[in-house]
């Protein structure tokens, strides 16, 4: 596994963490390991991405941490609570937000927010004014009495995440929180997760993204089949996959394979499914200048040149040989 | 745990039982399509029933009641109940399969009062549905003998009925979470009503039907409404009634209870 070494709210001691898990597993019955020996700890204050392909072990993680699943082994506690022995105080402590905003469609924003007010012990009253206020917060009031199947996807989400802050928790949990929204509302709600941050709420975060996790988490880990394969931050696990290519799109695609030849002085070469090439040189964008000179001096015309920032895919393909599509094929867990 | 804090503590799980009931309510309504039945269905056949195509209490044993009406409403009103417990276990499948239900797991909220709110919510349908039924049967000649008193203890006997059945209806959607098979559960309700003397008196059952309705609790909360509406031991027991409605909701929502904690562990 690789350590993060350099985590900007790096954990000091136990009682710092917002998160602590040890060994923890869960073998479903008919044998499934869905989390097999996790071991992870969050510090308060900290955004943690925990990132892996479907099927590798987040959700049943963020499900055992959030007490709706028990584990079969190991240990974990949230904001000091056992989750298994005090079930209760982690859910006073903790805000959920679970995958595909599970949100009652015949019910206004307004009434979901005060059931989730009345649900966290607060009176009438005080539910109502939250309410208010959550729904100022994540830019709702418009649409607060209108009926929640006639919300948008990146409204329900600010609704969900408005939900989980009704009791002002101190962890809050989000798994996949922007999947399938637009890039629009996607970074209005990395604001909000910031800006909550900020406030000194703990988030802990699952996602299919890479890019995700480097706008937004300090740390990241990365399941695979159940078990942590790598552990740092963004710039950390970036690194594993080693400098960023390069993409090189030619204006005449028919000079395509003399430019391949050419270009293998620098490094190795592929063509993209799409069209154009792309060149591994350890070097980076250092490499994009003796690049178009090569190309340039064979009169072969360039349309484009970009850097190929890594992917989650490359970082998962460089900690476990394998791509993240062929995990999530392997194992439905 | 001292005193001020179980005041405190049962005052929050008060006001969580009334927040559930209130939505498991406000959707039971706005999703008419499944509360619609529990009304309608009991009073197509009531109306049936007073268009005369009966003569069954022109039978030797069947007891004097003035109207076959009268005597029927109370099955009337516990096939709504058990109808209004299945619309509630459909509702809860629903939340099970879209997610909702994890976020009422995630709050620091007993795992008794999930239940009793969509329990006491359903009760308030009950209620509803018996204030209906026995005012049609008035409207269409029915006289109950047992006066205010008899239909305040029916109303109450029926919301203890669709209580029970709304536990019943929670933990089958708990055991299995599955909306389709809370869906094709409705032919079973007609067969918890004619294991029961709902539409006649038990003397009547052929006898399997009738040694059946012995072990069926809605025998004796059938036969408690028929009682307290005429103010007729001859007719059955109230307190019977009371107390196989009471143990019937007892046992159900500890079954329902017992089946979410399953859930959690599976």
């Amino acid at each position: 596994m690789v350590s993060g070494v350099s985590s900007p709210k790096k954990i000091d001691c136990e009682q710092d963490a917002a998160i602590v898990v040890e060994g923890l597993e869960r073998i479903y019955p008919g044998g499934l390991r869905a989390v097999d020996g996790v071991d992870l700890a969050v510090a308060s204050g900290e955004i943690y991405g925990f990132l892996g392909p479907n099927g590798a072990g987040k959700s049943t993680t963020v499900r055992i941490l959030t007490t709706l699943l028990r584990p079969t082994g190991g240990r974990a506690s949230v904001a000091g609570y056992d989750v298994v022995e005090q079930a209760s105080q982690v859910r006073r402590s903790i805000g959920v937000a679970l995958q595909e905003a599970a949100l009652d469609p015949l019910m206004t924003g307004r009434e979901l927010l005060q059931l989730q007010g009345a649900l966290h012990g607060l009176r009438r009253a005080e539910s109502k004014l939250r309410a208010e206020e959550l729904l100022v917060r994540v830019d709702l009031v418009p649409a607060s009495d209108r009926l929640l199947n006639t919300y948008s996807g990146g409204m329900r989400r600010r609704l969900d995440l408005a939900m989980a802050l009704v009791h002002r928790p101190s962890v809050l949990f989000l798994d996949e929180p922007t999947t399938g929204l637009d890039p629009v509302s996607r970074t209005s709600l990395w604001t909000e997760l910031r800006s909550l941050n900020d406030e000194g709420t703990t988030i802990f975060l699952t996602t299919q993204y890479l890019e995700e996790a480097e706008q937004l988490a300090d740390r990241v880990g990365i399941i695979d089949h159940g078990k942590i394969v790598a552990e740092g931050t963004p710039q950390e696990l970036g690194r594993l996959v080693g400098e960023p290519g390069l993409y090189v799109k030619l204006i005449d695609q028919t000079q395509s394979d003399r430019a391949r030849e050419l270009l293998t002085v620098h490094g190795a070469v592929s063509d993209r499914a799409a069209g154009g090439l792309t060149i591994r040189t350890g070097l980076g964008a250092r490499a994009i200048a003796p690049i178009v000179r090569t190309l340039d001096e064979a009169q072969i015309e360039v349309d484009a040149v970009e850097v190929e920032e890594p992917t989650l895919d490359d970082v998962f393909l460089a900690v476990t040989g394998h791509r993240a599509e062929e995990a999530a094929e392997d194992d439905p867990a | 745990m001292s005193t001020f804090a179980l005041e405190r503590d049962l005052a929050t799980q008060g006001r969580v039982i009334t927040a559930l009931a209130e939505r498991a309510l406000r959707v039971q309504l706005r999703r008419a399509q499944f509360l619609l039945p529990s009304f309608l269905l009991p009073l197509l056949l009531l109306a049936v029933i007073a268009s005369g195509t009966s003569a069954a209490q022109q039978l030797p044993g069947f007891p004097s009641t003035g109207s076959y009406v009268g005597f029927v409403v109370s099955g009337t009103i516990m096939q709504g109940t058990l109808l209004a417990g299945l619309t509630a276990g459909i509702a809860l499948a629903g939340d099970i399969e879209g997610g909702f239900f994890d976020r009422l797991l995630s709050a620091p909220v007993h795992r008794a009062s999930i239940v009793l709110g969509r329990v006491l919510g359903t009760a308030l349908i009950g209620i509803a549905q018996a204030v209906l039924f026995l005012t049609v049967a008035i409207v269409i000649g029915a006289d109950f003998s047992g006066g205010a008193v008899g239909i305040a203890l029916t109303i109450l006997l029926a919301a203890l009925s669709a209580s029970a059945a709304a536990g019943l209806g929670a933990t089958i959607a708990l055991r299995t979470g599955s909306l389709s098979l809370m869906q094709n559960l409705f032919p079973f309700v007609f067969v918890l009503l004619f294991t029961a003397p709902a539409f006649f008196p038990r003397a009547l059952l052929n006898p399997v039907l009738e040694t059946i309705s012995v072990v069926n609790p809605l025998s004796y909360v059938v036969e408690g409404m028929r009682a307290a509406l005429f103010n007729s031991p001859a007719l059955g027991s109230v307190w019977a009634g009371f107390a196989a409605g009471i143990g019937s909701v007892i046992l159900t929502c500890c079954l329902a209870v017992w089946a979410m904690r399953s859930r959690v562990r599976a």
